[in-house]
């Protein structure tokens, strides 16, 4: 019974997965995105602090410069020199923003703002009340210290590293606690299909035993019309018994291996499924040659089956299923209705469907899949919206005789 | 007839002079140079007040040609002393010239080091 529920915990694990992994890229985008957003408010802060502290001390050494330019503006041009100080440099402007004396490294300057950022110095715009030599604008120019900005960066790596990894777990934590509900619900469904699968088995052996052994010798056309309905109808629900049984009971079976022709079997599924067939006036084109397969005959069986059966699904009325069988493949196309490019990948999912018009219980694909898996059989699909779908099966070369 | 030649001789050398000066040196040094307060340190008055060049020499005609209290730029103390000038009587195009010439004369521009 553990064994059994393991099978089925694999079988939407990848779904749960799929899902998991889709929040959580999402989720790990969000974050990213909030993370980067607080670096840059913290970075922009750590720089208003650095420009605070740096405006506090250039304020001084301005007021410092004001006095020497009124000393030189009283005694020139007796005295001419511009002065200097080691611990900056400076430039003045007047009032029409016209240069009139500088020492500056870097002279880009702009009076609108009081400290800002030039290459890397960083200059501090003092506005006089006094014109001395004609200036109204004190431009004081000094290194910027990088160091504010290395500590900024390690501790926005550092800081959002944490923070990345403490969010990604509350995430997980999250994800888990949503995605319950949907785990629910696919193990209420699991639960039901394996209730049910067990009370259909009696009614459809002998409805299909009886519809075989009726004479139709003495019945009218329109009776045999009728039974021939009957027919179809108790071989679509045996075929979806069968694939319910499969995926409730196929799992747990051990698999008995054995050479199995599978142009005869191909044959012989063709022929179980003609009278379905015949109802939507399909035809079957077959291209087989001999070629045999190392596989458990009843999961190719199932494996055809239900390759054939998707074909007749989802074909148009009056359309045709190609067959084509050859030594290290197995062809099925039919003229359906096809699927979209970015639904293809998708369709071997557990309860996915090509539309919801056809009905089922989109099984089907997810039981070949798993065959597929088991004996390494290579399933490729390509599909034309409204033209078409086309399955290959590539048989594995151990597998082959 | 040698008084006369004296006097000829006398008007040609002060004419001479005087048309050899420009407008500047004929109608402000004239009066400036007997003032305490040389032109070098008017002009840094005026730098000090409006700064720039463009403001400078329109605010020095404004005065001249409107001279006023209230516009000048110079003490209280020294206006008590030696008052208002008088509204100047160049053209237009003389007073810019002057003023320009002022300008040059006295910028700070070229001469600090």
């Amino acid at each position: 019974m553990s064994a059994l529920k393991n099978r089925d915990i694999s079988l939407y694990l990848n779904s749960e997965k799929q899902s998991l992994r889709r929040f959580l890229t999402l989720y790990i985008f969000l974050v990213l995105a909030l993370i980067s957003l607080l670096s840059v408010s913290y970075y922009k802060s750590q720089e208003k602090l650095m420009f605070s502290n740096q405006r506090t001390v250039l304020s001084g050494y301005a007021t410092e410069q004001v006095k020497r330019l009124k000393i030189l503006h009283h005694y020139f041009p007796t005295r001419y020199k511009y002065p200097r100080d080691r611990r900056f440099k400076s430039a003045i402007y007047d009032i029409e923003r016209v240069l009139i004396f500088s020492t500056l490294d870097n002279n880009h300057v702009n009076m609108d703002k009081v400290i800002y950022r030039a290459g890397n110095k960083i200059h501090f715009v003092k506005t006089l009340d006094d014109y001395y030599l004609g200036a109204m604008y004190l431009i004081l120019e000094i290194d910027e210290d990088r160091a504010w900005f290395r500590d900024t960066i390690w501790n926005i790596i550092a800081l959002g590293t944490i923070m990345l990894i403490v969010l990604a777990i509350f995430g997980l934590f999250f994800v888990r606690l949503f995605l319950k509900p949907m785990k629910n619900s696919i193990e209420l469904l699991d639960n039901f299909i394996k209730d049910t699968t067990h009370e259909l088995n009696t009614p459809i052996s002998a409805i299909l035993a009886n519809v075989e052994m009726m004479d139709k010798s003495i019945m009218s056309e329109k009776n045999i019309k009728k039974l021939a309905r009957i027919n179809i109808a108790a071989k679509t629900v045996s075929h979806l018994y069968q694939d319910l049984t499969y995926l409730v009971l196929g799992h747990q079976r051990i698999s008995k291996d054995e050479w199995i022709d599978l142009k005869k079997l191909i044959l012989n599924r063709v022929d179980y499924f003609y009278i379905l067939s015949k109802s939507k006036k399909i035809s079957f084109q077959l291209d087989l040659e001999d070629s045999k397969l190392l596989i458990d005959p009843v999961k190719i069986a199932r494996m055809i089956d239900n390759l054939i059966s998707n074909a007749i699904k989802y074909n148009k009325r009056n359309g045709t299923i190609q067959i084509v069988l050859r030594d290290e493949y197995v062809l099925i196309s039919d003229t359906g209705i096809g699927i979209n490019s970015d639904k293809v990948n998708s369709i071997f999912d557990r309860y996915s469907r090509f539309t919801n018009s056809a009905g089922g219980f989109g099984i089907g694909l997810n039981i070949v899949k798993s065959i597929a898996d088991e004996y390494n059989l290579k399933i490729t699909v390509s599909s034309v919206l409204g033209e078409g779908t086309t399955f290959r099966v590539e048989f594995p070369k151990g597998n082959k005789k | 007839m040698k008084n006369i030649i004296k006097t000829i001789v006398t008007i040609g050398i002060f004419s001479t002079y005087l048309f050899s000066q420009n407008v500047f040196e004929r109608n402000c040094l004239v009066c400036h140079e007997h003032f305490p307060a040389s032109l070098q340190r008017m002009f840094m008055s005026y730098l000090k007040v409006y700064s720039g060049e463009i403001t400078t020499k329109a605010a020095l005609k404004g005065y001249l040609q409107n001279p006023d209290k209230k516009l000048s730029v110079m003490s209280d103390l020294f206006i008590d002393r030696f008052g208002i000038k008088d509204k100047t009587d160049l053209t237009e195009k003389e007073l810019e010239e002057a003023i320009n010439i002022y300008w040059d004369l006295y910028n700070v521009r070229n001469k600090l080091r």
